[in-house]
């Protein structure tokens, strides 16, 4: 297993592409905002809020501007609790002195007055929720909290440059989900990005399909390059002409443009799900897939966004009785019959959709039954499968509980044929990891192109790579400060107890603020993406 | 016996701990927070104590507006039936009779397993609710009021639940289930409905939304937690003021 190279780094400023660089304004005493400026907090125009600073780059320490003086007896600024650098809120009303931003905003008029109206220390939107690759790897797109999906595109290895491998740039930048608010329940609803599954090529544009809690949408990402150019009725301004000025006619000739990618909402499927959606997975007759929530798998026709079939369905009669609900669902990859739950109790379940139109009874259970040695209170929670992921080949299973990466062979329901240990050091710190609520955290998996590696992520942004094969792991960093472009990662080491050596990292020491939950590999080569909070990572093997 | 609207302190933990001569639950807990659940010298009473509190402590907190994970609440719920079920099984043999509530509800067994924990090294003077939070104001409580009849015991039998049996309610006759509790200490004050009214509801609702219940009001739901219930008379100011600016 080669060791990957840091190719390139993306922050959010980086990722802004084609989205414009907005302004800041701010409103006067008795007068709303105009402008929606502030993208981090993406208050409405119409909104009483008052925007207060651009999004700050992640480089810089962001410096909070200074309000003006007409509006300071109505806006009032704070100490944010979170400890960032000249963190300053905005409150319309005196609020008590160390409080916490949230970046979420809800967008009714009601709000409680002494909440945040914009804060400079976070920029929540920008938390990438979700990374894939498509099925060439050509191409790969992120999901972030903030609704917003931004697809990178793999440059053509030029001749003139064989060292320099395809390098990932920004292709195209889009809002994919807007927030919501479910009037029915008085709840918004986010519009974070929850996964993305792209469908394979059929002609020159690119679809995928892409999810928050309730609503999936099919994107069509299409490249304009030509301009059709004079028409008869419409002069070059678009302005249209007086019939009687037309004496001759012609015929509109397509002439070059400069590029533009245009990204279109070709599907909306939208209430079909009461709980929140964790997983779509597409088919492999690439004519339907399924979107999954807590407790109900939907299948779907792509054509269709009106009507969907319920497949299974785990909600008792008395929702007392509730004791398990579905964590994620897949297809296989070349059984368009079949599909896999997994749920939070630590089994997972192989269903044929053509024994019955609900596939409540399983064909297959998978769970390892429970070692006594180590039960605790937490066993129940630690067993969570928060990923599912079939291998490329179709053989094996592989599912992510929260220390462990096991693979399942399909012919095997007793145990996993392979179980890795991702941080087993965290063991002894449940108790503290469950009061801060890090034991619920959801890290997904992944199989490399040829079914022989496995990665997943863990803290202090750290992931994990297994080797199959040769039974060797890794660790490695997805940070900043260790990673130059083209320098080559270094593999780290939890010091687990004892003597701490030098290049070692204590459990203590463990920064469990940053995780990463979120990785993809490309299909065919050793390159994969990794999603540190706000920052995208992809790095590459050596080439010598 | 029960007191109403106090939120339930450590003192209960540490008349149990002061027993062995064990240190100060307070410095315990830090520890526990620092070394991790595998501290030896702490017991696995005083785990399971603090991961009960815990449990409650994040069922009954949530932000209002925001919807609660599922997955995570049946994940704190069923932790805490676990917890329920070794207390069950560890307290009843050294519980004196008399203290534990006549009602053998499952849902009460919460409420008498932790009055089995105070009374094997409290006071009787030390009998607090669990995790109460203030009382809500008694706007919320007047808006259900139709409705809060069927739930008062219910509801203070199983908020230390939180998110147990009660949170699972889906429909409001429960009368039938809950007849043979002895309620007289329940219903003792406005107080007590009117906080249950305030804080389980905005728990029940949040926590398991059913598309069935279409009884519930939208606008209960919506007052979400209890600072905002306490917050309507200054939301009315401002909203009133915003009105009549528009």
């Amino acid at each position: 297993m080669r060791v990957p190279v840091l190719h390139k780094q993306l922050g959010p400023s980086h990722r802004q592409g084609e989205v414009e660089k907005r302004t800041v304004s701010v409103g006067s005493p008795g007068r709303v905002a105009r402008t929606l400026d502030c993208a981090a907090c993406l208050l409405s125009g119409a909104s009483d809020a008052v925007i207060i600073a651009p999004r700050a780059a992640d480089t810089e320490a962001p410096s909070p501007p200074a309000p003006p003086r007409s509006i300071s007896d109505w806006l009032w600024r704070r100490q944010c609790g979170c400890g960032a650098p000249n963190a300053s809120l905005f409150t319309r009303l005196p609020a008590p002195e160390k409080m916490k931003c949230f970046s979420r905003y809800l967008p009714y008029l009601f709000r409680p007055p002494s909440t945040i109206l914009s804060s400079t220390c976070h920029t929540e939107a920008d938390i990438i929720s979700t990374v894939e690759f498509n099925s060439t790897g050509e191409l790969l797109a992120t999901g972030d909290k903030g609704g917003r999906v931004v697809v990178f595109q793999r440059e053509q290895e030029s001749k003139t440059q064989p060292h320099r491998r395809g390098e990932y740039n920004v292709y195209s930048t889009f809002q994919s989900h807007e927030p919501e608010f479910d009037y029915l329940k008085s709840l918004e609803i986010e519009e974070k990005i929850n996964k993305i599954k792209w469908l394979p090529q059929q002609n020159a544009a690119y679809f995928l399909l892409s999810t928050n809690d309730k609503t999936v949408k099919l994107w069509k990402i299409s490249e304009r390059d030509k301009r059709p150019e004079g028409y008869n009725l419409k002069d070059e301004d678009g302005r249209i002409r007086d019939p009687s000025t037309i004496t001759s006619l012609r015929v509109p000739v397509l002439q070059p443009m400069d590029l533009m990618v245009e990204a279109t909402a070709r599907r909306i499927f939208s209430n079909a799900h009461t709980y929140h959606i964790n997983s779509i997975s597409v088919n492999s007759d690439l004519q339907t897939f399924i979107s999954t929530d807590d407790l109900r798998v939907n299948l779907w026709n792509l054509e269709i966004t009106d009507r969907s079939f319920n497949i299974v369905d785990i909600k008792p009669a008395n929702m007392e009785e509730l004791t398990e609900v579905i964590t994620s669902a897949e297809f296989h990859p070349q059984q368009c019959h079949t599909f896999a739950y997994s749920s939070s109790k630590g089994s997972i379940r192989l269903c044929d959709m053509r024994l019955a139109a609900l596939c409540d009874k399983h064909c297959k259970y998978f769970e390892e039954p429970e070692d006594p040695a180590t039960r605790s209170f937490f066993s129940e929670i630690i067993s969570s499968i928060s990923d599912v992921k079939f291998s490329h080949n179709g053989r094996y299973l592989m599912t992510r509980d929260y220390l462990t990466v096991k693979v399942w062979d399909l012919q095997m329901e007793n145990k996993p044929v392979e179980t890795y240990q991702v941080h087993d050091y965290l063991r002894g710190k449940l108790c503290s990891l469950y009061e801060n609520d890090c034991i619920f955290d959801k890290f997904e998996c992944v199989w490399n192109g040829s079914d022989s590696v496995i990665m997943t992520g863990s803290y202090n942004n750290f992931f994990r790579m297994f080797d199959r094969n040769t039974k060797r792991d890794v660790t490695l960093e997805a940070s900043r400060e260790n990673s130059k472009p083209r320098a080559i990662l270094k593999p780290r080491k939890v010091c687990v107890g004892g003597k701490r050596r030098k290049d070692e990292i204590s459990v203590d020491s463990l920064d469990f603020s940053k995780k990463i939950l979120h990785t993809t590999w490309h299909p065919y080569e050793n390159i994969i993406a990794v999603a540190a909070t706000n920052n995208l990572y992809i790095f590459q093997d050596k080439v010598n | 016996m029960l007191g109403r609207g106090v939120k339930r302190k450590w003192s209960c933990l540490e008349e149990l701990e002061l027993l062995p001569g064990a240190a100060v639950p307070e410095e315990k807990r830090q520890n526990l927070a620092a070394g991790g659940g595998h501290d030896p010298s702490m017991s696995r009473l005083q785990q399971r104590q603090l991961v009960l509190s815990l449990c409650v402590e994040k069922l009954q907190h949530y932000q209002a507006g925001v919807e609660l994970s599922l997955r995570r609440s049946v994940l704190l719920i069923n932790t805490l039936r676990q917890i329920q079920e070794e207390m069950r099984s560890d307290g009843t043999g050294t519980c004196t009779p008399e203290v534990l509530l006549h009602g053998v509800d499952p849902d009460s067994y919460l409420l008498t397993d932790d009055m089995s924990v105070t009374c094997s090294g409290c006071a009787e003077g030390d009998m607090e609710s669990l995790s109460l939070s203030p009382p809500a104001s008694p706007e919320p409580a007047s808006q259900d009021a139709e409705q809060q009849k069927p739930l008062p015991t219910a509801v203070s039998n199983t908020l230390s639940d939180a998110g147990s049996a009660g949170g699972y309610l889906s429909d409001l006759a429960l009368d039938d289930i809950f007849e043979d509790i002895d309620t007289s200490m329940y219903e003792s004050s406005d107080l007590l409905s009117a906080w249950a009214a305030g804080s389980l509801w905005p728990v029940t609702s949040s926590l398991w939304w059913d598309e069935d219940m279409k009884l519930r009001p939208a606008g209960h739901s919506s007052a979400g937690s209890l600072q905002s219930c306490l917050m309507d008379l200054n939301e009315l100011d401002h909203i009133m003021e915003v009105l009549v600016k528009s």
